[in-house]
C-alpha cells in the first residue's frame, strides 16, 4: 500500500470516509450485575468516529477542537497508528498509519500527557540516548538538536535529573524534546498544555511555533485550553459525535458558533440587566462594566443606540472567545434530536 | 550492523542502569523463589529417612545438589514479560512503545538481559552459601558448566517467548495472567522443580519429552549435578532450537493479530 505514495497527492495528512468503532461490555452495577454479566455479557458497538475526511496541507497547524468523548484522542491515535480504523482511508506522509512501518514512524510524533516515553528511574538525558540510539540519529545532528531544544525549552539544568524527581511542567518540557528528537515531519499533539502553569503553557506554545517555523512541521493539535488553539492554529477542525461539524479558520468559526460579536462597555453610571438586555443577548453586568453579545449584521446600529441612551464611558466590539463560540455550538448540537452519544473517556 | 551494535549497547546500558536502580529488590526477589530450596529439603529429608539412605539412586546430598542446581538454573531463566505486557495493554502504556521505530520486544529482553547481570553475583554467593549448608557437590567435569549455560540460555529464549505470546493475550482478554499462572505450573512439574522427571509415572515422562520444558531446566540441573551426559545436552539443544522457532513464529503471528485488538485505552 506504501507504493501507492501519489494517492496521498501534496497533504501531509489526507483522510477518507474514517471510522472507528468499539466494542463496549455493559454491567449493571452490584453483585447480581456480576452474576448476570458472568453468565451472559452484554456488549454493544459505540461508533467513536463516524466518516471524519479533512487534509492537511504539509507545514499547517491545525487546532482539533471537541467537546469530551467526541473523537479527537481516537482520531489521533488512528492518524498515528495506534488504533486500526474499523473503515476508511489514512494517509499520513504518504504512509498507511497501521502498518506502523519504521520509515512512517521517523517521521511522525504523538505526544499524550507527561508519562511516555521517559525512563522514570534515570535522567532525562538517558531517554534522549535511547531515542537517539532507536531513531539512528546521527551524533551531530543529535547535538545540534539538543542545543536547540536546551536553548527554546529551558531544558538546562534539568536533564541530569533523575525524571521522577522534575516538576510536571519540567517533565512535559523534556517529553516533549524526547517526543521530537528525530526531527519528525507531523506532530500530533493531544492536550500537550494539560495541567501547566501559565508560564509553562506559553514556553510549550512557543517550542510547537519555532518547531513548525523551523521544520516546516504539519502539527495537529487538541486543547482544552483555548489559547493553545488560538496561538498556534489558523486553521480550526470541530469534531463532535465523531463527526467533522466544521472546518476554516478562527473567524469562520466565530460566525458559525452563533454569528454574533461581543460589545463591551465602560459605564459611568451602572446600568442594570435588564436594561441592557434591549441591546443584545447574553448580558452580564459587573458594576459598571458590562458586556452582551450583538448580531454581527445589527453591531453598528446597536453601538450607536447604546451611546446614545446610556452613559458609556469605552465601547469595544470583538469577536467572542473561542470558548463561547464553542459553548454555543456544542450547545446547540446537544439540542438536535436522534444524535450518536459521545464516546465514554477514555478513548 | 554498527547502528544496530550502537542501539543494541544504548539499550543494555539504559536498562542495567534502570535494573542497578532496583538491586535490592532484586535479591529479595531471588529469595522468593526458593520452592526448588523447599523441595530440597522435603527430599533429604525423605531420603536420610529411607533404607540405604537412598531413593531411587538418589542421597540426601544428590538430592541437595539436584535441586541446588535446579534452583540455580531457574534463577537465569526468570521471565517478567507477560506481566508487563499485560499491564501495559490493560493501561495503554503500550502506546509510546508503539510510536518508535523498533519492536518493543527488544526494549524487554534488554530489561531481562540486564536483570541478569545485576542477579549473577548475589546468586553465586547465595548458591555458595546454600552449598556449604547443604552439603551439595557439583560435577567436576568442566564441559558441563558450558552446557548447562548454552542450555539455559536457550530455555531463557524459549520461556521469554511463550511468556510474551502469553502477555499479548491480554490483547483479547481482561488480564493473561490466569494464563501465565497455568503455564508456569506445568514449566515447574515437568522442568523437575518438584522432582526429577524420573520420579514421575511414565505416561507423565512420555508426555514431557516433547515439551520444552524438561531441557530447559531439568537437564542443565541435571549436568551440574553429573547425572547428565553431553550428548542428551546437545540432543536438548536440538529440541530447544525446534521450540524457538516454533514461539518465534506464535510469537509474531499472536503480536500481528493482536496489535488490531489493541484500543490504546488511557496513555
Amino acid at each position: 500500500m506504501t507504493g501507492d505514495r501519489g494517492g496521498a497527492g501534496d497533504a501531509a495528512v489526507r483522510v477518507r470516509d474514517l471510522r472507528k468503532g468499539y466494542v463496549v461490555h455493559e454491567k449493571e452495577p452490584g453483585f447480581l450485575g456480576s452474576l448476570r454479566s458472568f453468565v451472559s455479557r452484554r456488549s454493544r458497538v459505540v461508533e467513536a468516529v463516524r466518516g471524519v475526511s479533512f487534509d492537511l496541507a504539509p507545514g499547517e497547524v491545525v487546532g482539533f477542537l471537541g467537546p469530551n468523548g467526541a473523537g479527537k484522542t481516537t482520531t489521533l491515535k488512528m492518524l498515528s497508528g495506534l488504533l486500526h480504523p474499523s473503515g476508511g482511508e489514512v494517509r499520513v506522509a504518504g504512509f498507511e498509519p497501521g502498518r506502523r512501518e519504521n520509515a512512517f514512524l521517523r517521521q511522525i510524533t504523538l505526544v499524550m500527557g507527561q508519562k511516555q516515553q521517559l525512563i522514570w528511574d534515570l535522567p532525562a538525558l538517558d531517554s534522549f540516548l535511547v531515542n537517539q540510539a532507536i531513531y539512528e540519529i546521527p551524533d551531530a545532528q543529535f547535538r545540534a538538536t539538543m542545543a536547540e531544544f536546551t536553548e527554546v525549552l529551558g531544558l538546562e539544568g534539568i536533564l541530569k535529573k533523575q525524571v521522577r524527581k522534575l516538576s510536571l511542567g519540567e517533565r512535559m518540557k523534556c517529553e516533549l524534546a524526547t517526543a521530537l528528537l528525530h526531527r519528525p515531519k507531523v506532530l500530533f499533539l493531544d492536550e500537550p498544555t494539560i495541567g501547566l502553569d501559565v508560564n509553562m503553557q506559553e514556553s510549550v506554545r512557543a517550542f510547537v511555533q519555532d518547531y513548525n517555523a523551523r521544520y516546516g512541521a504539519t502539527v495537529m493539535l487538541t486543547s482544552h485550553y483555548m489559547a493553545d488553539v488560538t496561538a498556534l492554529a489558523r486553521r480550526i477542525l470541530v469534531i463532535d459525535r465523531g463527526e467533522v461539524v466544521f472546518d476554516g479558520d478562527l473567524a469562520r468559526l466565530a460566525e458559525q458558533g452563533g454569528g454574533g460579536k461581543t460589545v463591551r462597555l465602560q459605564l459611568r453610571r451602572p446600568a442594570t440587566a435588564d436594561e441592557l438586555g434591549r441591546f443584545g443577548s447574553e448580558v452580564r453586568v459587573d458594576g459598571l462594566s458590562a458586556e452582551l453579545t450583538v448580531p454581527r449584521a445589527l453591531v453598528s446600529e446597536r453601538a450607536a443606540a447604546l451611546l446614545a441612551e446610556l452613559d458609556v464611558a469605552d465601547l469595544t466590539v470583538e469577536d467572542p472567545s473561542i470558548e463561547s463560540v464553542m459553548a454555543s455550538l456544542f450547545g446547540a448540537r446537544a439540542g438536535q434530536a436522534g444524535q450518536p452519544e459521545r464516546t465514554p473517556e477514555p478513548v | 550492523m554498527r547502528a544496530l551494535a550502537f542501539k543494541a549497547r544504548v539499550l543494555f546500558a539504559t536498562r542495567f542502569a534502570e535494573m542497578a536502580e532496583y538491586r535490592a529488590e532484586v535479591v529479595i526477589w531471588m529469595l522468593s523463589g526458593t520452592l526448588s530450596l523447599v523441595m530440597m529439603l522435603v527430599w533429604m529429608a525423605q531420603a536420610a529417612a529411607a533404607p540405604g539412605g537412598q531413593i531411587r539412586g538418589y542421597s540426601a546430598p544428590e538430592f541437595a545438589t539436584y535441586f541446588l542446581s535446579t534452583w540455580l538454573v531457574s534463577q537465569l531463566l526468570v521471565v517478567w514479560v507477560s506481566h508487563e505486557l499485560d499491564f501495559q495493554i490493560r493501561q495503554g502504556t503500550l502506546s509510546p512503545q508503539l510510536l518508535r521505530p523498533v519492536d518493543p520486544m527488544w526494549l524487554h529482553v534488554a530489561s531481562h538481559v540486564a536483570e541478569r547481570l545485576v542477579r549473577i553475583v548475589p546468586l553465586l554467593v547465595m548458591v555458595g552459601v546454600f552449598t556449604w549448608l547443604s552439603g551439595a557437590s557439583f560435577t567436576r567435569e568442566w564441559w558441563a558448566y558450558p552446557a548447562a549455560l548454552g542450555l539455559a540460555a536457550l530455555g531463557f529464549s524459549v520461556r521469554f517467548l511463550y511468556e510474551y505470546a502469553i502477555g499479548l493475550l491480554a490483547f483479547w482478554t481482561e488480564s493473561s495472567a490466569s494464563f501465565q499462572e497455568v503455564v508456569w505450573l506445568v514449566y515447574a512439574a515437568l522442568g523437575g522443580m518438584f522432582a526429577p522427571l524420573a520420579f514421575y509415572p511414565e505416561w507423565v515422562q512420555r508426555v514431557a519429552v516433547w515439551t520444552p520444558f524438561p531441557y530447559m531446566l531439568g537437564l542443565p540441573a541435571q549436568l551440574l549435578a553429573g547425572k547428565a551426559t553431553l550428548a542428551q545436552a546437545g540432543r536438548g539443544a536440538l529440541v530447544l532450537l525446534v521450540w524457538l522457532a516454533v514461539f518465534w513464529v506464535v510469537r509474531l503471528i499472536v503480536w500481528r493479530v493482536g496489535l488490531r485488538k489493541y484500543g490504546a485505552v488511557g496513555a
